[in-house]
C-alpha cells in the first residue's frame, strides 16, 4: 500500500496535530505538577520546568483522603461495568435476534433515556433513595451509572451483534440447541470483544461522573474521584499545585487500567466478531 | 441436556433479522417468555431509575415547590405558562441550540479527520488507536481545571503561545466576552469528546468491506474520489445514529459549563441545563426548574423521534 | 422463669444499665472548609474536645460550597442532615423556610455577655424574632498591594476614589495590571462590586418595608466607578473564580485586588516578603469620609431538636470559643479567618501561630478594617428571604457584567437589575 507524497505529508501532518493537540495539554498539567509554586503562576510560562518538587503530591496524599477517593471510584467503577454488561447483553441479544410483542418501540424508547437532562431526575432519585435507605451508599452511585450506561451499551451492543452472521447460530439452532445454552456457548466467546467494549464504556462513564456523586454521598470517606477532586479546589483560595497534582492523579488509575485492557476496548469496537 | 424438538429450524425465507420465522406457536410463545426474561432487568432498572423519577418531576412541574422540604401547593400549567413568557429561557434555548450545532461541527470534523488517520496503517497506530481516547477518560472537573489553568493569564500556556505564534498581539481572556466563552466551551468540550466519536466512527470504517476500496483503487480512483463515493456513503448509517445520540447528550452537557464559566458572562453560555440547575438550586424555584426541563425533555424527544424516522436502519446486518 | 430467660433479663438490664452510663450524644458537623489542611485543624480540635467531654462525640464531614446548597436541603428534608451546619447568611435563610434550624438566642446572649462578641455579626443572623446561628468566624475585605510596586511608582495606598483611580491607572504598564477585579458571575464578584457600593454610601439593597432600594443614583456610581477600575485588570478577569485574583497577585502581575486575605497564598506562592505586602482599609467615594468593607460573619447552625444535642452543640460551642481553644480554631487558614469576639481578638492561641506572627501589622489591620463590615441583604436588622435566590443568581455580578462586557450605562444596568430582583422576589 504505497501513498503517494502529498498524502503522506497530509498523513503525518494530521498525525502531529492530534498528538499535540491531546498530548500537549497533559504534558504542561503534569510537568506543572512537578514545578515550585511560583513558576505555576509565573507570567512568563515555561515549558520544560526550571524547577522540581514533590510537595505537593506530598500534601494531596498526606492530607487529603485522595487513596480513599480513588479505591471509592474504582469499587463503583468495577460495579457498575459489571452490573452493565449483565443488564445489557442478553436485553441487546432479545432486541436483536428475538421476538417480542413492543419490540422496535421499546428500543426506540430506550435510546430517548438520554432526551433528558440529569439535572432534573436528581431530586426525585434523593428522594427515592432516601426512601430506600440508599443515599450516602456507593451502592446508589453503582445503580445511577449503570442506569445512564445502559442504553448506549444495549445500543452498542445490538451493533456489535448485528456483525456475527447468523449461520453460526443457524447451525447452532440445528442441532437443537436451547437458546439459553446457544447464547452461553457460542456466541459469547464471540462477542467478548463487544462485552469489554460495553465493560469499559460504563466504567469510564461512572469514573468521570460528578453531579450524582456529589449530591448522593454524604461522608468523605466514600467520596468518589471527581467529588473529592472538586472538593480539593477549595474556597476563596486555589492552591494550583495541589491541583496540578490531584488532577494527574485523577488521570493516572484510568491511564493505567486503560493501558491494561484499553486494547480489548478498541478491538471489541473496530475487529468485529467474524475475524 | 439438549432438549430435541424443543426448537425447530427456522425458516430460511426471513433475512430480517430478529422477525421470527414460521415455528409452532409454541417455540413462539417460549421465545417471547424467554426475550422478555432478557429484556426485564434492563427495562426494569431503567423503568425504576429514569422512568419513575421523570413521572414525580412532571409531578413536581405541576405543583409549586420552591425547594425541597417545602411541599408546594398543585398549580397545574401555571409554572409551564410562567417558563413560556420569560424571554430567559428562549434565550437559553437559542443558546442550547447554537451549543449543540457548535459541537457536532466541530466533534464531527475533528472524529472524522482522526478516524480516517487511525484507519490507515503507519507505525504506531494500535498505540494510538488506544492512546487518542486520552481526554474521554479524564473526568470533567479536571478537563475544567487543566484548561481554566492554561487558558488563564497568569501561568497559563496558551495566551503567550498565541503570541510566539504571532496569532495574538496582547493576552486576551477566552472566557470575556459571550462570543469567545460560547466558543471557548464548545472547542474544550469537543476536545474532551472527540476521541469518542473517532472510536464510533472508526467502528463503522473497519466494518466497510475493504475489497469495494481495493476494486476502486484498481480502477485508478484517487484517495478523495474513494472517500467521497465509498467510505462517506457507506458511513451514513452510523453517523446519523451518532448525531442524533450526539446531539442529546451534547444538548445536556451541564457540567462542563457550569464548572468553568457559571453561565456567564453576561449569560453568554447560559444553556438550558445551565438555566435549570440555576433556577433549581441558586434560585429556589424547583417546580419552575421541573416545567423546562419537561420542555426541554418534550422538545429532545421531538427531535429524536423525528431523526429517527428518516433515518435508514443502519444495521442492515 | 427459666434460667435462659432469667440470664438473658439480667444481661439486658446490665445492658441498660452500663449503657445510660456510656450514654454518648453524637454530634455531625458538616462544613465547607474542605482543603486539607483545614480538614486537619479540625480534627485535631474535635480530638482535643471528645477527650475532654466523654459523653460527648463530635464528628466532622466536610463538604463542597457549591453542592451544599443542593445537597443539604435534600439530606435534611430526606432525614440524613446533620445536626450542626456552617454557614454563611444568605445559606440560613432558606434552612429556616424548611424549619429546620433551631433558635439559639438565648445561648448567644450568654456567650455574648461573656466574649462580647461582634455586633455585625450577631446581627446578620438575628431577625423574625430569633437569632438563627452562632456566630464563628468572620471574614471582611481589603485592599491588598504590592508596596514596593507602589513605592516605586511614587504612589501611597490611596484613601479616596479620585487617588485609586489615578493610582491604578499609573500602575498599569508594561504588561502589569494596577489591580485585578474580577467581573465573572459569582460570588466573589457580588462581593467585590459591593465594596464599592458600601463605600459610597449605598449599603442597602433593601428599604425597611421590603421594598428594593438598589436602584439609586448612589449605587449606579458605584458601578462605575468599578467598571472604570475594571478596565486596568487582566483580560481574563471576566472569567475569573476563586483562586485566580490571587494567582495575579501572587505572581506579581497584579499590583493591587480587593481580597478577604492573601496571606497564605503570597507566602507559598508569592515569595513570602512580609514587609512588602500591604494592606490598607478599602478607600471610600470623595464625599464619604468613613472606610466600609463587607464582611461575612461565618456561622453555626443547630439542626436538631433534640434536647440532649441543644446541650451538647453549646457545650462544644462554647469550648470553641474559649480564647484557649478559639485561636488555633480560626488558624486552620491563618490570616483567613478573623474572630468575632472581642477576647479571642487579644487571645494568645489566636496570635501564636507563626504565619500569624509573621504578618502581624497585615492582620491587625485587617482586625480593625473588620469593625466597619456589613453584609448586603443584612443590613438593617431585618432579612427578607428573597436575598438567598438574589445572592445565589449573583444579580449584583449581573449587573456589573451588563455595565462592563455589555457596555450598559450604569443607571440602566442598575434599573435593571432592581427589576430583576423584583422578579425574583415574587
Amino acid at each position: 500500500m504505497r501513498r503517494s507524497l502529498p498524502l503522506r505529508l497530509l498523513l503525518a501532518v494530521t498525525i502531529l496535530f492530534f498528538l499535540l493537540l491531546i498530548g500537549l495539554p497533559f504534558w504542561w498539567v503534569i510537568s506543572g505538577s512537578f514545578k515550585l509554586p511560583q513558576e505555576i503562576i509565573a507570567r512568563e510560562p515555561t515549558l520544560v520546568p526550571h524547577s522540581f518538587t514533590l510537595q505537593h503530591y506530598a500534601k494531596l496524599l498526606d492530607a487529603s483522603a485522595y487513596p480513599t477517593y480513588l479505591l471509592n471510584s474504582l469499587i463503583v467503577g468495577l460495579a457498575s461495568s459489571v452490573l452493565t454488561v449483565l443488564l445489557a447483553v442478553p436485553a441487546a441479544y432479545a432486541f436483536f435476534r428475538m421476538e417480542f410483542p413492543f419490540r422496535e418501540g421499546m428500543y426506540r424508547a430506550i435510546l430517548l433515556a438520554y432526551a433528558f437532562p440529569g439535572v432534573i431526575v436528581l431530586i426525585p432519585i434523593y428522594g427515592l433513595f432516601a426512601q430506600l435507605g440508599l443515599v450516602d451508599n456507593l451502592l446508589a452511585l453503582i445503580i445511577v451509572n449503570t442506569t445512564f450506561a445502559l442504553p448506549f451499551s444495549i445500543w452498542m451492543m445490538r451493533s456489535f451483534l448485528a456483525t456475527i452472521p447468523r449461520d453460526l447460530e443457524e447451525a447452532a439452532r440445528m442441532d437443537g440447541a436451547p437458546t439459553p445454552v446457544i447464547l452461553r456457548r457460542i456466541l459469547v466467546p464471540l462477542i467478548l470483544p463487544g462485552i469489554a467494549a460495553v465493560g469499559v464504556f460504563a466504567f469510564i462513564s461512572s469514573w468521570t461522573e460528578y453531579l450524582f456523586a456529589s449530591v448522593l454521598i454524604l461522608s468523605d470517606d466514600k467520596r468518589t474521584v471527581p467529588v473529592g477532586f472538586a472538593g480539593i479546589i477549595g474556597q476563596y483560595q486555589i492552591d494550583w499545585g495541589l491541583l496540578l497534582a490531584g488532577a494527574s492523579l485523577a488521570i493516572l488509575p484510568v491511564v493505567i487500567i486503560f493501558s491494561l485492557i484499553g486494547r480489548s476496548f478498541v478491538s471489541g469496537l473496530t475487529d468485529g466478531a467474524v475475524k | 441436556m439438549i432438549k430435541r424438538g424443543f426448537l425447530r429450524p427456522r425458516s430460511k425465507k426471513a433475512a430480517d433479522p430478529g422477525v421470527g420465522g414460521n415455528g409452532l406457536r409454541r417455540r413462539g410463545l417460549s421465545e417471547r417468555k424467554l426475550a422478555l426474561l432478557f429484556v426485564t432487568p434492563a427495562l426494569g432498572l431503567l423503568a425504576l431509575t429514569l422512568l419513575w423519577p421523570l413521572i414525580l418531576a412532571v409531578d413536581l412541574s405541576l405543583r409549586d415547590v420552591r425547594f425541597i422540604g417545602k411541599p408546594g401547593a398543585f398549580v397545574g400549567l401555571e409554572n409551564y405558562s410562567d417558563v413560556l413568557s420569560e424571554a430567559r429561557f428562549w434565550q437559553s434555548g437559542l443558546r442550547s441550540l447554537i451549543w449543540v450545532a457548535g459541537n457536532a461541527v466541530v466533534q464531527t470534523a475533528l472524529a472524522l479527520a482522526a478516524a480516517l488517520v487511525l484507519h490507515q496503517s503507519f507505525p504506531g497506530v494500535q498505540i494510538a488507536r488506544i492512546w487518542v481516547l486520552l481526554t474521554w477518560i479524564v473526568p470533567t472537573v479536571v478537563v475544567v481545571i487543566i484548561w481554566r489553568w492554561l487558558l488563564s493569564n497568569s501561568g497559563g500556556m496558551i495566551n503567550p503561545l498565541l503570541m510566539q505564534l504571532g496569532l495574538l498581539e496582547a493576552p486576551v481572556g477566552f472566557f470575556s466576552s459571550r462570543q469567545s466563552a460560547m466558543t471557548t466551551l464548545i472547542l474544550i468540550n469537543s476536545w474532551r469528546w472527540f476521541p469518542f466519536v473517532t472510536l464510533m466512527i472508526l467502528a463503522a470504517l473497519t466494518r466497510i468491506p475493504g475489497d469495494l476500496d481495493e476494486a476502486a483503487r484498481m480502477d485508478g480512483a484517487g484517495a478523495w474520489q474513494r472517500f467521497r463515493r465509498i467510505t462517506w456513503p457507506l458511513l451514513q448509517p452510523t453517523l446519523s445514529v451518532l448525531l442524533v445520540v450526539g446531539t442529546l447528550l451534547s444538548f445536556n452537557v451541564f457540567d462542563i459549563i457550569w464548572l468553568t464559566t457559571a453561565g456567564g458572562p453576561s449569560g453568554g453560555t447560559q444553556t438550558l441545563p445551565v438555566l435549570i440547575y440555576e433556577t433549581a438550586f441558586k434560585g429556589y424555584e424547583l417546580s419552575r426548574a421541573a416545567a423546562i426541563s419537561v420542555l426541554t425533555g418534550l422538545l429532545l424527544m421531538g427531535f429524536a423521534i423525528a431523526a429517527s424516522r428518516s433515518m435508514t436502519r443502519e444495521e442492515g446486518a | 422463669m427459666t434460667y435462659k430467660t432469667t440470664s438473658s433479663l439480667t444481661f439486658s438490664i446490665l445492658l441498660l444499665g452500663s449503657g445510660s452510663a456510656l450514654a454518648q450524644t453524637e454530634l455531625m458537623l458538616w462544613h465547607m472548609e474542605q482543603p486539607p489542611h483545614r480538614v486537619e485543624r479540625v480534627q485535631e480540635l474535635l480530638d482535643a474536645f471528645n477527650a475532654a467531654h466523654p459523653d460527648i462525640v463530635v464528628k466532622q464531614e466536610p463538604q463542597n460550597w457549591g453542592e451544599i446548597y443542593a445537597k443539604a436541603p435534600a439530606a435534611l428534608a430526606a432525614g440524613n442532615g446533620p445536626d450542626l451546619l456552617f454557614a454563611i447568611p444568605d445559606f440560613a435563610p432558606i434552612l429556616k423556610e424548611i424549619g429546620a434550624v433551631q433558635d439559639v438566642g438565648a445561648f448567644v446572649g450568654t456567650l455574648d455577655a461573656k466574649h462580647d462578641l461582634l455586633d455585625s455579626a450577631v446581627g446578620s443572623y438575628s431577625y423574625d424574632n430569633g437569632v438563627w446561628a452562632v456566630p464563628l468566624y468572620n471574614m471582611a475585605m481589603s485592599l491588598w498591594y504590592h508596596k514596593g510596586a507602589f513605592e516605586a511608582a511614587g504612589l501611597a495606598a490611596p484613601k479616596t476614589w479620585s487617588e485609586w483611580q489615578a493610582a491604578t491607572e499609573k500602575l498599569t504598564t508594561d504588561g502589569k495590571y494596577g489591580i485585578g477585579l474580577p467581573a465573572s458571575k459569582g460570588l466573589y464578584t457580588d462581593q467585590v462590586v459591593y465594596n464599592f457600593m458600601v463605600n459610597n454610601g449605598a449599603s442597602e439593597l433593601y428599604n425597611a418595608d421590603g421594598t428594593f432600594a438598589f436602584d439609586n443614583p448612589k449605587t449606579a456610581e458605584s458601578y462605575a466607578m468599578a467598571a472604570a477600575l475594571q478596565k486596568f485588570s487582566p483580560p481574563d478577569s471576566a472569567g475569573w473564580f476563586w483562586g485566580d485574583a490571587e494567582a495575579c497577585f501572587a505572581s506579581g502581575t497584579c499590583a493591587s485586588i480587593l481580597q478577604f486575605t492573601t496571606i497564605t497564598t503570597y507566602e507559598t506562592q508569592g515569595g513570602g516578603d512580609a514587609a512588602n505586602l500591604g494592606v490598607a482599609p478599602i478607600p471610600h467615594a470623595d464625599g464619604e469620609s468613613q472606610h466600609n468593607t463587607i464582611a461575612y460573619a461565618n456561622a453555626v447552625m443547630l439542626l436538631s431538636d433534640d434536647p440532649a444535642k441543644r446541650v451538647a452543640f453549646e457545650t462544644f460551642i462554647s469550648w470553641l470559643l474559649e480564647p484557649a481553644n478559639y485561636g488555633r480554631f480560626l488558624n486552620m487558614e491563618p490570616g483567613l479567618f478573623l474572630p468575632v469576639t472581642a477576647d479571642g481578638a487579644k487571645a494568645d492561641s489566636f496570635w501564636n501561630d507563626p504565619l500569624v506572627q509573621k504578618y502581624k501589622p497585615q492582620i491587625e489591620t485587617m482586625i480593625a478594617n473588620s469593625a466597619n463590615g456589613m453584609l448586603f441583604g443584612f443590613t438593617n436588622g431585618r432579612t427578607f428571604p428573597s436575598i438567598a435566590p438574589i445572592s445565589g443568581q449573583n444579580v449584583l455580578s449581573e449587573v456589573l457584567q451588563a455595565v462592563v462586557i455589555d457596555g450598559v450605562d450604569p443607571a440602566a444596568a442598575v434599573t435593571d437589575g432592581q427589576a430583576r430582583m423584583q422578579d425574583i422576589a415574587q
